[in-house]
């Protein structure tokens, strides 16, 4: 590797008389996977904000029996687009653009395959996005007024149906999502060959990071997954532009079609967001723990066991629908059967820390909070597969209070883990580390503060998606707490707004290697040069930048 | 450097930046994106052949499947299949040339892949102005609906690789392809033998479906 210091010449900042639009215009048409990994992570949060705020308004709406403050209308909107946001405006370009900046560094390449192509996707993901926020001010909704798709990130058939979605939200909706969807696909193929044609010397395959190891199986799911939603959103396209009657019972077409075409991508995705944070967890736990993961082989079976059970376990969100004893049998079978491998990764990590000197920094501190809440978030994940159970608690907030485990609590306390973890390598500079942890105990109480009573009104049969509720059925004070929860959690966001931005401004510097780490990300400078790495790196082990710190025990001697 | 030219060149030039050791990597990292790019869209096509059979295997009980005054899927599409494989032949012939170093040949052969491909899409339409005449409309039946749309799902990809064809066209009238450098040809056609593949299935599927 080279020194340091040649790193930094070449790594010298733009000088600060260049006008701010070159730079601007350096950002817009850049090819460079680190510069557009940073666009989508700083896309993401913006969005991540806005549909956090319409997730508060609802909690808000929620916080006392009989609220008025948010109409019935504008309720169903908040929470369409706060689920589509989420998913796919959230944790799709934060997920893929954290393995777009990562993925070259690990293998150590110069770049992604196909650098224009990763722009290209990109700006379709942003042109979507816009497209899909337009519709606040663009869309014509029931009485002809400016209105946001209102039919549930599902958008089952028939409530999409002309008669039911008058004017054109939901066109907004389709289009908003299937081009930034043409986004994510592009995205994968490029991480799919970045990781197979693209690794160093001696980066075997079973030497590749885990997190590569998972954005491999994410690519693979995607492009699995992705052109299903596709063409099953061509044909609501066409139901209701052009008067077909693919969704339409009435006229011989299926509504149940939609469902199991929506799930086909729906429970995948699941998978596409969750297998990145498995990624970060087992790249951040083994530093912080002072050991190498324990059992790297079953976790990349695991991995990809996961990636192809996901495909197909779908029908555990239709058991409402009434498929038959044996299809849901089958479903409840699978379901349960893909809770082994991703059991098998949580005992890994606890394996990993055991015995290790933890240190608890802020990314250990997230992605510790990640493994416990994640393992709660499987548990009633593992209820709901139980058929009669989920018959009971079907659209209750039971399944909102276990998919907010497994979203909030899983993915997204990885990505802060994530984001605290490569933060100095990507800027240069050290996260705060008290704001960091005050951060971490903000959004871990307040998640739970939220999410946790969310167990108790669904079984208490509170419906999920109602925006209201009658008083003394005995739901008032956990509702009242649920939405308390949500100023704690908004303590959590801004420290973690302010912390990036004062520590971009004047953060202590990062060095290369601030965390004493293992891959070769940690190589290069920080922020790394345009080519990643003046010489390419050789990986001798499954911890190269190990094998170079400590000549005298390399880990290639006990491969 | 301006920024106008800075927009012009958004791709590294071959320079100990060059993100592949060599062409040859080059080649084949772009050869699984294409796979990749196949089964992506091969996927696409799965899932409406796949909504085609469960609304076919559950038809209007009133008025079957195909309503009695429609008629069947029209003939012509028997030589828009012949004419799309035609042109899936001409095209291995012209890599076959370009790889025996005949690039006269070649260029000939891929203009005339172009030329069968820009018929099938003829003959494509007149199809589709056959039925419409008959009186089979997107909204009239979903033997219709099914029909349009998965022939114009085709259609559409079609359209879309005549393009990068007649971009492969003209750089080998400029003699781009060599025997050793020629990966847009390949690129090409594999995406070309693919919709080939994907109509014959297509066409199978309509055509079993509409009896």
């Amino acid at each position: 590797m080279t020194s340091p210091n040649q790193h930094q010449q070449s790594a010298a900042k733009p000088e600060p008389t260049r006008a701010l639009a070159d730079r601007l215009c350096d950002w817009v048409v850049t090819v460079d996977h680190k510069k557009l990994g940073i666009m989508y992570v700083a896309a993401g949060i913006i969005f991540f904000v806005v549909a956090g705020l319409e997730g508060a308004a609802m909690r808000a709406q929620l916080a006392k029996p009989g609220n008025d403050l948010i109409d019935p209308a504008t309720f169903n909107q908040l929470f369409t687009m706060h689920g589509t946001t989420m998913v796919f405006l959230v944790g799709m370009p934060i997920l893929l653009g954290m393995g777009n900046y990562l993925i070259p560094l690990m293998v150590g390449a110069r770049d992604m395959a196909f650098p224009r192509l990763n722009a290209f996707g990109f700006w379709l993901f942003i042109f979507g996005a816009v497209l899909l926020y337009f519709s606040y001010i663009g869309a014509t909704g029931l009485y002809g007024t400016a209105a946001a798709p209102d039919v549930g990130w599902f958008a089952y058939a028939p409530l999409t149906s002309r008669t039911f979605s008058r004017g054109n939200a939901t066109e907004y909706w389709v289009l908003g999502i299937m081009v930034s969807g043409f986004g994510s696909i592009t995205t994968a193929i490029n991480l799919i060959t970045t990781s197979l044609c693209m690794r160093c010397p001696g980066m075997t395959l079973m030497r590749m990071p885990l997190m590569v190891w998972m954005m491999l199986v994410v690519g693979v799911l995607v492009i699995t997954a992705l052109p299903v939603l596709t063409a099953s959103q061509v044909m609501l396209l066409f139901d209701r532009q052009l008067g077909a009657h693919f969704f339409d019972t009435e006229a011989a077409g299926s509504a149940v079609l939609w469902q199991h075409l929506f799930w086909f991508f729906g429970h995948p995705e699941v998978y596409i967001l969750v297998l990145p944070a498995f990624g970060f967890v087992s790249e951040i736990i083994p530093v912080f723990s002072r050991k190498v993961i324990f059992g790297y082989p079953l976790m990349v079976a695991a991995t990809v066991a996961i990636g192809f059970i996901s495909l197909g376990v779908w029908a555990h969100h239709m058991f409402a629908v009434g498929l038959g004893p044996e299809l849901n049998a089958f479903f409840a079978a699978s379901t349960f059967l893909i809770s082994v491998p991703t059991g098998i990764k949580v005992f890994n990590w606890m394996g990993t820390m055991v015995g290790g000197r933890i240190r608890f920094d802020s990314p250990m501190l997230f992605c510790t909070g990640f493994v416990a809440m994640f393992v709660l978030g499987g548990l009633t994940g593992v209820m709901l597969a139980v058929v009669p159970f989920d018959w009971q608690l079907s659209d209750s907030y039971f399944v909102v209070a276990h998919f907010h485990y497994v979203l909030f609590g899983g993915v997204l306390l990885a990505i802060f883990g994530g984001i605290h973890f490569w933060f100095p390598k990507a800027f240069g500079k050290m996260l705060n580390e008290r704001l960091g942890k005050a951060t971490f105990w903000f959004l871990f109480i307040g998640f739970n503060l939220t999410f946790g009573p969310m167990h108790v009104m669904g079984i208490l049969g509170m419906p999920r998606r109602v925006y209201t509720f009658p008083p003394d059925r005995g739901l008032d004070l956990w509702n009242l707490i649920s939405s308390l929860g949500v100023l704690v959690q908004c303590a959590g966001v801004l420290c973690f707004v302010w912390n990036v931005i004062l520590s971009l401004r004047k953060g202590k510097p990062a060095g290369d290697d601030p965390w004493d780490a293992w891959t070769l990300e940690w190589a290069t400078t920080s922020p790394p040069p345009e080519w990643n790495f003046d010489r390419i790196p050789v990986a001798t082990s499954r911890r190269p930048l190990w094998d170079q710190k400590h000549p005298e025990d390399p880990d290639w001697k006990y491969e | 450097m301006g920024r106008l030219s800075r927009i012009l060149h958004l791709e590294w030039d071959g320079d100990t930046r060059d993100a592949f050791s060599d062409s040859h990597a080059r080649f084949q990292a772009g050869r699984m994106g294409m796979w990749l790019f196949l089964i992506t869209l091969g996927i696409l096509f799965a899932s409406t052949i796949f909504a085609f059979v469960v609304v076919r295997l559950q038809p209007d009980p009133a008025t079957g499947w195909r309503p009695t005054d429609e008629p069947g899927i029209p003939g012509i599409l028997l030589i828009s299949t012949a004419v799309l494989l035609a042109s899936s032949w001409t095209l291995t012939r012209a890599s076959a040339a370009i790889v025996g170093d005949q690039r006269r040949q070649g260029r000939q052969w891929i203009e005339r892949s172009l030329i069968l491909g820009s018929l099938f899409l003829v003959l494509q339409a007149v199809g589709w102005i056959d039925m419409w005449r008959a009186g089979v409309y997107i909204d009239s039946s979903l033997y219709g609906w099914t029909f349009y749309v998965l022939t114009g799902l085709h259609a559409v990809h079609v359209l879309g690789g005549l393009i990068p064809m007649g971009v492969v066209a003209a750089r080998a009238r400029r003699g781009t392809y060599s025997r050793l450098s020629h990966s847009g040809l390949t690129y090409c056609s594999m995406y070309w033998h693919f919709l080939a593949g994907v109509w014959i299935v297509l066409y199978l599927t309509l055509w079993l479906g509409s009896m």
